[in-house]
């Protein structure tokens, strides 16, 4: 990915946020304000910036840290990423059905991986412990509501 | 009642039993999320908010402002120990207290960095205690349209003075800005930005922006790269806590002076710490006797910069306590924690939640105190943290933050916000964005539309109101020398 990139999403964030402002209804409120207005200078303001910003980046002056020698990553970024928001995924796909620790568990499986950890037994212990402890503290000890801890637990 | 009966007051409340232990908790959490990588303030008072809910606004920001003051401590153990500044503002204390340690001056390094900020920590609230009040005074002249052209001048500094360009800043500012307008508009009932979802009526919850920018982003980011887990040697604490009389004499000035470079900056908007920690380090480089060891390890390159580092912590809680103005990230979160106790921020928060505030102030005398005594004896257990594994260490960063998230409404949805801001995050962290203007424009641009609309109403439609008044006219002065001057700059700068 390069800043170009970042431009044309950027801009495609603007234009969305523009049609958003058409769909603003008026209010019937006799006002010198109405709701409209402070979005769309927010979102005319945004699009010139990201303008700005696409011609910057094609002139080369924007920064992309895979390019430089200390920050650039190591082989295996995607994976890496990919690993990491799974763990997300399944968090956000079980918390339903599966109580907490389950998907709180895998979730930090996904995320130990994408730092180089094996899948692997010790890392469902490790995590499962994770997850029963802050399960523990939020739920237990500061009751706030996490839901159950396991699906057949109540 | 006087200022000084008022703060005698906030000592009363601040030595209750509970309170205590709420700042005690406070400043032990603190410390340990600044000597741990990859968590900050913001994020860990971010993902204590659903905890307003349950415990009283007292103790809750009794143990926000021990986590602020804590973090600040604590960041300057793993710049010494392991040269890893958590922040910008730890840079220069691991430019040299890493030196020092590997000349087997790590005991005195963090001495030295312990002391200067309860000696700066303590400046820096006296300060605040003793301007606070006059700053609410003047601040109580102010209408809607001062306050308004006050919170432009506030976003336009955060984005114009943080990170490296002025475009990433407020392109960050803007999109802030954006997020913060989603949701229903309160004065006419409208839904706006929401694309019929009726999860986004309510807005975006500034936690999960905070959380899924700074926690998830930051783990995305460090695993993008690969490289944490290859990360360098923890130092032994070698040498003595105990300070040489050598080394007092070359400390106590550079902490005062730090002390004088972090306060006032900091209180400014958008001064933040890093600026005073540079002064402080160039100032004791140009002042010291021994200038041969500043590169490799002076302690008045500790002492000054650390000192600096604190005081600006404790400038912070100015504008945001007497005009509810947020000039970082954290005092932005605590923003919204006071929003969601129902308190509303500004000059008036003197007056309407007096004992709260003053509280807060002489837990900040207390918190220092505790600080001192947490920090130093219990070095060895802050090294032993520093050994955890990164994979353990970011599982349970993720873990806890989406439990946080979770826990704050039961909803998945939030969840999956927290991931798609984690993504947000790793962009702008990879292509250079300042997350700080994000997160207050997320905050500030309701406030700044319902100010300007006040002040609209106020003068009949006019919107010569906010370059009529003077003191608006001057805030938007200078709003527009900070966006103008630095391309300008750079321009003539040009060959």
């Amino acid at each position: 990915m390069r800043p170009l990139y970042i431009a044309i999403i950027l801009a495609t964030f603007s234009a969305v946020g523009a049609w958003q402002v058409t769909l603003i209804p008026e209010s019937p409120m006799q006002m010198a304000v109405g709701p409209s207005l402070v979005p769309g200078v927010v979102v005319a303001g945004l699009s010139i910036l990201a303008v700005l910003y696409g011609i910057s980046a094609l002139r080369g002056r924007q920064v992309d840290e895979s390019h430089a020698e200390d920050q650039s990553p190591l082989p295996g970024a995607n994976i890496r990423l990919l690993s990491l928001l799974g763990g997300g995924l399944a968090f956000i796909a079980l918390i339903g059905p599966m109580g907490f620790i389950i998907p709180g568990t895998l979730c930090g499986m996904g995320v130990a991986r994408s730092f180089d950890a094996p899948l692997g037994l010790k890392s469902l212990l490790i995590c499962s412990v994770i997850a029963t402890s802050f399960w523990l503290l939020f739920a237990v000890v500061l009751g706030v509501g996490l839901g159950p801890a396991l699906p057949w637990l109540f | 009642m006087s200022s000084f009966d008022a703060l005698l007051a906030g000592f009363g409340n601040a030595l209750q039993p509970a309170t205590l232990m709420w700042g005690f908790v406070g400043c032990f959490v603190g410390t340990l999320i600044g000597v741990l990588p990859g968590i900050g303030p913001a994020l860990t008072i971010a993902l204590l908010l659903p905890l307003t809910y349950h415990v009283p606004a007292t103790s809750m920001f009794v143990m926000f402002a021990g986590i602020y003051y804590g973090a600040a401590y604590g960041g300057s153990t793993t710049s010494i120990l392991i040269k890893t500044p958590g922040e910008a503002a730890s840079m220069m204390t691991a430019l040299e207290g890493n030196k020092m340690a590997r000349r087997g001056r790590a005991g005195q390094a963090l001495a030295t960095a312990a002391i200067g900020s309860f000696v700066a920590g303590t400046i820096g609230t006296l300060a605040l205690t003793f301007f606070a009040p006059m700053v609410v005074d003047a601040a109580l002249a102010f209408g809607p349209a001062e306050y308004f052209s006050l919170m432009v001048l506030s976003l336009v500094a955060v984005s114009a003075a943080l990170g490296n360009s002025v475009l990433r800043g407020l392109l960050a500012l803007a999109v802030g800005m954006l997020l913060g307008l989603v949701g229903i508009d309160l004065q006419t009932g409208q839904p706006r930005f929401t694309f019929g979802q009726a999860a986004l009526l309510d807005g975006i919850e500034v936690t999960v922006a905070a959380v899924g920018i700074f926690a998830v982003g930051e783990a995305l980011y460090l695993a993008w790269q690969g490289r944490e887990s290859k990360a360098g040697e923890v130092m032994q604490v070698s040498g003595s806590l105990w300070m040489s009389k050598s080394d007092w004499a070359r400390s106590w000035k550079a902490w005062l002076r730090g002390a004088f470079y972090g306060f006032p900056i900091g209180a400014m908007p958008a001064g933040g710490a890093e600026l005073p920690t540079l002064l402080s380090y160039y100032t004791e480089k140009k002042l010291t006797k021994h200038p041969e060891e500043f590169g490799h390890g002076a302690i008045e390159g500790v002492a000054g910069p650390e000192a600096a580092n604190n005081a600006a912590a404790a400038g912070v809680l100015m504008p945001l306590l007497t005009l509810g103005i947020p000039t970082s990230a954290t005092a932005a979160i605590m923003l919204s924690a006071f929003e969601g106790y129902g308190i509303q921020t500004g000059p008036q928060l003197f007056a309407s939640q007096s004992s709260l505030v003053w509280t807060l102030i002489a837990s900040l005398y207390i918190g220092n105190i505790i600080l001192l005594v947490l920090n130093l004896p219990l070095v060895g257990l802050w090294v032993k943290l520093l050994k955890i594994p990164p994979p353990w260490l970011y599982a349970g960063i993720i873990v806890i933050s989406t439990a946080g998230v979770y826990g704050a409404g039961n909803s998945v949805f939030n969840v999956g916000l927290l991931f798609v801001f984690g993504l947000i995050g790793y962009a702008m962290r990879r292509f250079d964005f300042p997350a700080a203007p994000l997160i207050v424009g997320l905050i500030l641009a309701p406030m700044a539309e319902q100010s300007m609309r006040q002040a609209l109403t106020i003068s009949m439609g006019d919107w010569s109101t906010f370059v009529t008044r003077p003191l608006s006219a001057s805030l938007l002065g200078v709003a527009t020398v900070l966006v103008v001057t630095p391309p300008v700059y750079r321009m003539l700068k040009r060959p």
